[in-house]
């Protein structure tokens, strides 16, 4: 029973234990992803996300858009723009916006580089089973690569009102979105498990 | 390959939701990740069918209330969301209209009416298609957040359009009522159980 996983999708028991690295698993009798195996997961996930991790930080010190019209400017970074929702009296919306664009994927990311770190230490650590919970618990709630999208939108909406640029902050988001989708393909939640119980095992 | 399918189920297992660890069906921790561990996810149906009713009727409101409101040189103007759409499509920018209209319009509602006919369907034990309805879930699940796309969009333009009195632009309340039928679907998806499709089938082929 040690490499057979329940389909997430219709309960099928399949066996895994054949997928190699590169390679992944999709259950016969629905079609649903089961496993994706990689064996240098843990050097991906920690270059992905120590590097968007980075790209996060530039993201947020500088300039994300700016605006002018007639003379007259407006400027924002990353955090001024869930912070304006919040003084126009909408906090729910803003804390909402702040947690699935910023918070949650940074918090996710974070936790990612510390698991994967304590993983290749090749030691079990109590802190595994929380931190694996924590990264996969958040990672669905991430809408990082939706506010992109969100970005090119507002920007084709606002173009004909006035001039826009395009800060130095948003291709920083852009790359940052980029290593958060690298990173979270990367780490598959049975492999990990298996890893963090065989550690466990020793 | 006419014997039954072996399904976790059937061999008294229950599969961790956290870690896809299997256990024997009567316990009730995960002995790998401590998580709570149920057979199928607990009152599956009801929670979601309570859910959507609740994401349907913030729908309404969400959509026949301004998202935004535009203050152009001392003359207000609200927009809805299919306002936006509109305007959009006078301003020439056809494509980008059709992501919003995709995004905020299609998307949300096909996904309240897919999640409604998967119940109805599980609810019914209906035998049909269960491959095509598992697909359906899936496409639902994977879509669910790119409808926040015009939430962000209006967060984007609040912070950004400050022009004092030459062009402003404020939220509306239809932001945090969307924001809201986008949330409570994702959770709707989440609460469903997709087993229940499958978990019919193997008492019909065995009555066969």
């Amino acid at each position: 029973m040690g490499s057979e996983i329940a389909c997430q999708s219709c309960d099928l028991l399949v066996n895994v234990a054949a997928t190699k690295h590169g390679q992944s698993a999709s259950c016969p009798r629905c079609g649903g992803f089961l496993t994706r195996c990689y064996d240098n997961t843990d050097q991906r996930v920690l270059a992905f996300a120590s590097a968007g991790l980075m790209f996060l930080a530039f993201a947020s010190s500088y300039s994300f858009l700016s605006l002018s019209r007639s003379g007259v400017e407006s400027k924002i970074t990353l955090l001024q723009a869930p912070a304006a929702l919040w003084s126009y009296g909408m906090p729910e919306v803003g804390a909402l916006v702040a947690a699935f664009i910023i918070v949650i994927p940074a918090t996710v990311l974070t936790m990612m580089a510390v698991l994967c770190f304590l993983i290749n230490q090749g030691r079990y650590n109590p802190w595994l089973v929380p931190l694996a919970k924590g990264v996969f618990l958040g990672q669905h709630w991430s809408m990082v690569e939706v506010f992109i999208i969100a970005v090119i939108v507002a920007l084709v909406k606002i173009a004909a009102m006035a001039t826009v640029v395009i800060g130095i902050s948003f291709w920083a988001y852009a790359a940052f979105a980029i290593c958060f989708t690298l990173a979270v393909s990367s780490l598959d939640r049975y492999q990990c498990w298996e890893r963090i119980e065989a550690l466990r095992a020793q | 390959m006419s014997d039954l399918p072996a399904t976790a189920a059937k061999s008294h297992l229950a599969a961790c939701h956290m870690c896809l660890k299997l256990a024997s069906a009567d316990v009730h921790q995960c002995p790998r990740c401590g998580s709570a561990m149920h057979l199928r996810k607990h009152d599956s149906l009801q929670r979601t069918l309570a859910l959507l009713i609740t994401a349907c009727l913030l729908y309404i409101p969400a959509n026949l209330y301004p998202i935004m409101y535009t203050d152009s040189l001392g003359s207000a103007e609200a927009s809805t969301i299919m306002g936006g759409v509109v305007l959009l499509i006078n301003l020439g920018s056809a494509p980008v209209a059709l992501v919003i209209f995709i995004f905020s319009v299609m998307v949300p509602s096909a996904k309240l009416m897919a999640m409604f006919y998967l119940v109805w369907s599980v609810q019914r034990q209906s035998p049909i298609d269960r491959r095509k309805r598992s697909t359906l879930y899936r496409i639902t699940e994977f879509v669910g957040k790119w409808s926040m796309v015009d939430i962000f969009v209006v967060t984007i333009l609040v912070a950004l359009v400050q022009l004092g009195g030459l062009l402003t632009i404020q939220p509306g309340i239809a932001a945090l009522l969307f924001a809201g039928v986008v949330t409570i679907t994702m959770i709707a998806a989440e609460n469903f159980d997709s087993r229940l499709i499958w978990d019919n089938m193997e008492e019909e082929n065995s009555a066969n």
